[in-house]
């Protein structure tokens, strides 16, 4: 705050991004608004818009609770303030502080190295993955409905003390061109089955991503699965504080390109070849070859070289990884395999 | 998870809803002599492009145009490889992949010869859509429109009210003696395997407002609050295990028709659906309960 002269760091929350306040104040908020102010001094105010919320709060924080947030924040009119989640919010809540500038990319660098607790954190919630991916394996079967499958998964996942999960679904051949929200599908013999599972944990996002055939997977979709398997290693193998991100993506497309998929790499059948992990589930870098970031230790991170393939359809495979010293170390247990049953 | 299944059954919702809430806007444009109506939705923000034509987002963020006449057209950030899905699940038809959504509104602002748009709620988009469309050679206006839920809306609100309410009467007293963590999973599977999109349960021993979950065996005392939404319609219901009558001390609403799916609100609003929570104290255990209301003539309407 004091190299860049600002008079208060705000950091902003909103029911789905709670993570730049989340930061500074780890309470899971019901919202839908929170900021927490920074004074020079290192005092903190909270402003929130349920009053059970303040009952969450650390002792000592001082607070509002208020209906009406843009009054809330005009009492800071006037001064400098940088806003961590500036761009997420409101207009007229920007607008009440009339001297701001956005401090999201200043907190997003802050964040992106994990102390010894959120990486503490971040092995909680990945070894909930595992868990999850292996009851998902478990329980789904030939004429279960799609949704029916994410309803049992979310019963396993919050029972066992997931505060919430992202998570992606898709069932079916090679007509699968990605991953959505569960449909009323039947599942069949047959089908790919493919899944991301992100269980949040005291805050932190884990990610795994799985295909499991239901049957005898054919050859086609072996096939697929090796170069997947291929990709990801490769990432994995790279992956070491210094290099660049892009690279970290290049030597995962590098692989499809080997075997003459280089035109499935690109944004037409797939998204990013994996992103950052932590208070939010898709955090800057994207693992993408026009990125360019240097990698740091610390660092937590999924590879993923998902995307469609006309072999077997969209397939997904990847783990969460954390950057050490001099590579990176696999969070997830899981067996690196294509699953079936 | 932020959104499971997300579906439309044109027996429950059918396509004229869609067509006479799109009309109200296009009126609106009339009377403003505005070419374009743009809303903004995102997985969180949803309620009100889902009002216009089903579509809720379960990542990313979009914008609906909405001419003055003609049907609507999807800006999406999502790819296009989800679009058949988006459209078997509204009644929309033309999707643009929109990486850039302010950029692809000025693009469809040249193609279609408009000169000025309106923005709902204008000052309540993203800070930086914001100041992108305001930068853009369109010039924009703010559009505040009422939009009371409908017959439809309303109907939709109901059962999904009947969902949470039945559901937690069924199941409040197994709660008692579990962990919570394990009483919201049990929740999790009913709810969601009844079709629920997306659910936040809160829960105390009395000791404190209702909590996310962490670690705590349920009491006899406890008390569960609990937000279901239903093919994008929240509702919340507050209940206690104990069987005391509750006298509050304290009420608190919530409007769950605006742009939120819940937001704290000062008052009554009239032509709403709102979320009323009561808190009573017996021997310094807190006690909450509380229901969804829609305020149509003659009061509160319980759904």
């Amino acid at each position: 705050m004091a190299e860049r002269h600002w008079d208060l760091l705000l950091l902003y929350g909103h029911t789905w991004r709670k993570d730049f306040f989340r930061c500074l104040l780890n309470l899971n908020f019901s919202g839908p608004h929170a900021v927490a102010v920074v004074f020079p001094s290192g005092e903190i105010h909270a402003i929130l818009s349920d009053p059970w919320d303040a009952e969450m709060l650390p002792q000592g924080i001082e607070f509002t609770v208020a209906t009406d947030v843009a009054q809330a924040l005009a009492k800071q009119k006037g001064k400098a303030a940088g806003i961590a989640g500036m761009e997420l919010m409101e207009a007229r809540f920007v607008a009440a502080v009339p001297n701001a500038v956005s401090a999201t990319f200043a907190v997003e660098e802050l964040r992106r190295v994990k102390t010894t607790e959120e990486m503490a954190a971040m092995r909680k919630a990945a070894e909930l993955a595992d868990r999850g991916y292996q009851y998902f394996a478990e329980v789904v079967e030939e004429g279960m409905r799609e949704y029916e499958l994410v309803a049992e998964v979310e019963a396993f996942l919050k029972s066992n003390g997931a505060e919430d999960n992202f998570m992606l679904i898709a069932s079916g051949g090679t007509e699968v061109t990605g991953m959505k929200p569960p449909t009323g599908r039947q599942m069949r013999a047959g089908d790919s089955v493919t899944t991301e599972l992100t269980p949040q944990v005291d805050g932190y996002w884990a990610q795994i991503c799985r295909t499991l055939v239901l049957g005898e997977p054919n050859p086609q979709q072996r096939e697929s699965f090796a170069i997947f398997s291929e990709a990801q290693k490769a990432a994995e193998n790279f992956l070491k504080p210094g290099v660049n991100i892009a690279d970290v993506a290049r030597v995962q497309n590098d692989v499809f390109r080997k075997y003459g998929y280089g035109d499935y790499t690109g944004p037409k059948y797939t998204r990013v070849r994996g992103h950052g992990l932590g208070l939010h589930c898709d955090e800057n870098p994207y693992v993408l070859e026009d990125v360019n970031y240097t990698v740091k230790e610390g660092m937590t991170l999924i590879a993923h070289p998902n995307t469609y393939l006309p072999l077997s359809g969209y397939m997904v495979f990847g783990d969460s990884l954390a950057v050490t010293a001099n590579s990176c170390e696999r969070l997830n247990r899981t067996e690196r395999k294509l699953f079936q049953k | 998870m932020k959104r499971g299944w997300i579906t439309w059954d044109e027996n429950e919702l059918p396509r004229e809803a869609f067509d006479a809430r799109l009309d109200i806007a296009r009126r609106h444009l009339a009377e403003r002599d505005l070419p374009a109506l743009i809303v903004y939705t995102d997985i969180w923000r949803s309620n009100r492009v889902r009002h216009f034509c089903n579509f809720m987002p379960y990542w990313n963020r979009a914008l609906l145009v909405i001419p003055r006449e003609g049907a609507p057209t999807l800006l999406c950030g999502l790819s296009p490889r989800v679009y058949p899905w988006i459209r078997s699940v509204t009644i929309l038809e033309e999707i643009r992949p929109s990486p850039n959504l302010a950029q692809q509104v000025l693009t469809m602002a040249a193609e279609k010869n408009w000169q000025r748009l309106g923005v709902l709620d204008l000052d309540q988009l993203p800070s930086d859509l914001h100041q992108q469309l305001r930068a853009g050679a369109v010039p924009v206006e703010d559009v505040s429109l009422l939009l009371p839920p409908d017959e439809w809306e309303l109907a939709m609100y109901r059962e999904a009210a009947r969902m949470a309410r039945e559901g937690i009467a069924d199941d409040l007293s197994q709660g008692v003696g579990l962990r919570d963590h394990e009483f919201t999973g049990r929740l999790e599977r009913k709810f969601r395997g009844a079709g629920a999109e997306d659910l936040v349960i809160l829960l105390t021993n009395g000791k404190t407002a209702p909590m996310p979950p962490r670690g705590e065996t349920l009491g006899q005392d406890f008390s569960i609050a609990l937000a279901l939404e239903y093919r994008g319609h929240w509702v919340k219901i507050a209940r206690s295990a104990s069987s005391r009558d509750p006298i509050p001390t304290h009420i608190h609403v919530e409007n769950l028709s605006g742009a939120y799916p819940y937001t704290p609100s000062g008052r009554l609003e009239l032509s709403s659906v709102l979320a009323v929570r009561y808190e009573s104290q017996t021997g310094g255990v807190r006690r909450f309960h509380g229901d969804t209301y829609w305020t149509g003539s003659g009061g509160l309407h319980l759904l």
